[in-house]
């Protein structure tokens, strides 16, 4: 199950040494969870106290649900590398934290009782034929609901809104948001939304796309281009860590993320819709955004964004 | 509809940077690999040495990593060049290694009585090395060296990791519009696998235009 990444793995490997090497020799920088260690445990419980479970008769016979019910453990796609989202803990690496990786758990408990996932990193290129193939129940992978991928596969959700937004190196004063990137080099993740949103919101940039946000910022830093546009809130995470790095502006673009189901299994999307309310309900969705998305951002928990509310949903 | 027919431009345009780092870094290749190997039989103790460990560090090293490191770590240490010839620049050491191990074993298929009866000529080593041992050694090795391309031309498609929009990583930016990973991927194979069978063949019949009867 891991083929698919290892080529992923291998960079995030050689990267994460890289890095480690030149925090190594250059500065101080602390790296995130590090004072925090010790509650984090805790915090993490607090997620997962008293969530709410399904009842018996909404495990509808010969539905996915009853089948991962039998399989005792939900088999989901998402990443292991992605900060504040789903992210490998690199102290135990059995943990994988993060907003996505919490809602997964919070679905797993509410079909199975018991936070039981299975991840199957996704290369964020195949996550439609994992979902065609039944190799994973579900992705949790901020995967942007679009009505064109709503043709290949179903979208519960949306479960979260987010958007776009610039960074740029801290003594940047020149560009102050997405409009200022005219002709200007551009750095985007590759396999992101910004590899097709910066071209249309800004034709004459320069789009130089990256296979991981760490290279990503690295390749800012060292000045491969003058902004990087990616997700605001993991820009706003990495500014946290790296005082090099700025958020500039604010988010341009409206990224809804949903969950992806096997197309056309509507039973089980109006059951994911369900829980997501039941969680909305019980403040569990609030409370995983607290010790994830909103440790980085000092304004209050969103208002979750309407089931059904966009176009592909 | 194929979204890679939708996308034709952008397709070709990215084609056209795969082939020209493979030509590139093919032809960067032969020259420096036919140079390392007469470095490792040369009778200069030093040269085989080096040329030993070049071979065996490029050969051990994946090359993800080569462009992880040349991409990134190179300019911390001041030296900055643009993606594309930072690519074909580590493609071109990375394979010359195996050219340089393809061609070693076509040194060795010319017998040791041409080398002693070249120098009794009076040619000097290097004139040996040119004029009797090296065209013949690379006689024996172009469907080896074929196929060194081969896997060069494919190794291209490492460089979309590191930002060159290359076919692989234009393939990619419209699987995300378009979603369709199983057939754009399909047909992305099928254009990888022209560009190996066009490398093969073009190495098979240079093989027989310079084919020498022993």
């Amino acid at each position: 199950m891991f083929r698919t990444t290892r080529r992923k793995a291998a960079a995030g490997a050689v990267l994460a040494a890289a890095a480690l090497a030149l925090t190594a020799c250059s500065s101080t920088t602390s790296l995130p969870g590090d004072e925090n260690e010790a509650d984090a445990t805790a915090e993490t419980n607090s997620v997962f106290a008293d969530a709410p479970v399904a009842s018996d008769d909404l495990i509808l016979p010969g539905s996915t649900m009853e089948k991962i019910k039998e399989r005792g453990t939900l088999i989901v796609a998402e990443a292991l590398d992605a900060p504040l989202l789903s992210q490998q803990n690199p102290t135990d690496p059995d943990s994988v934290e993060g907003f996505d990786a919490d809602l997964a758990k919070l679905l797993a408990i509410y079909i199975l009782g018991e936070p039981n996932v299975e991840i199957v990193p996704p290369a964020t290129e195949t996550r439609e034929a994992m979902l065609q193939n039944d190799t994973v129940d579900v992705v949790f992978n901020t995967y942007t609901i679009t009505p064109e991928r709503a043709e290949q596969v179903s979208f519960a959700g949306p479960y979260f809104e987010s958007g776009l937004a610039v960074a740029v190196k801290s003594d940047n004063d020149e560009i102050k948001g997405i409009d200022d990137l005219d002709g200007k080099e551009v750095i985007v993740g590759a396999n992101t939304p910004a590899v097709t949103a910066v071209p249309e919101q800004v034709p004459t940039a320069n789009v130089t796309a990256f296979a991981t946000d760490p290279a990503a910022v690295q390749a800012l830093l060292q000045g491969r281009g003058e902004a990087y546009v990616q997700d605001y809130t993991l820009l706003a995470s990495n500014a946290a860590n790296d005082p090099s790095l700025k958020v500039v502006g604010t988010p341009f673009t409206k990224e809804p993320y949903g969950i992806g189901l096997k197309h056309d299994d509507a039973e089980f999307k109006s059951f994911i819709n369900d829980w997501l309310l039941a969680i909305q309900e019980s403040g569990h969705w609030a409370e995983a955004w607290k010790t994830t998305l909103g440790t980085v951002t000092d304004s209050d928990v969103p208002t979750a964004p309407e089931i059904g509310s966009v176009p592909g949903s | 509809m194929n979204p890679l027919i939708d996308n034709l431009g952008l397709v070709l345009e990215a084609l056209g940077t795969t082939l020209l780092m493979a030509v590139v870094a093919g032809v960067g290749s032969i020259v420096l690999g036919v140079l390392v190997t007469v470095a490792r039989v040369s009778p200069i103790r030093a040269l085989r040495v080096a040329a030993f460990g070049y071979v065996q560090f490029f050969i051990n090293v994946p090359l993800l990593a080569l462009l992880l490191l040349a991409v990134f770590a190179l300019p911390d240490a001041g030296l900055m060049l643009p993606l594309t010839p930072t690519a074909i620049i580590v493609l071109i050491v990375y394979e010359a290694a195996y050219v340089a191990e393809a061609v070693r074993s076509g040194v060795n298929t010319v017998a040791v009585g041409q080398l002693e009866a070249s120098r009794a000529l009076g040619l000097t080593l290097a004139q040996s090395l040119r004029l009797v041992v090296l065209p013949q050694a690379l006689r024996a090795v172009v469907q080896p060296i074929g196929n060194v391309m081969i896997a060069l031309a494919m190794n291209t498609a490492l460089a979309a990791a590191v930002g060159v929009v290359e076919l692989t990583a234009a393939v990619n930016k419209i699987n995300l519009v378009a979603a369709q990973p199983i057939l754009i991927f399909s047909s992305a194979g099928v254009i990888y696998m022209g560009i190996a069978l066009a490398i093969g063949l073009a190495a098979g019949r240079v093989e027989r235009k310079v084919a020498i009867v022993r």
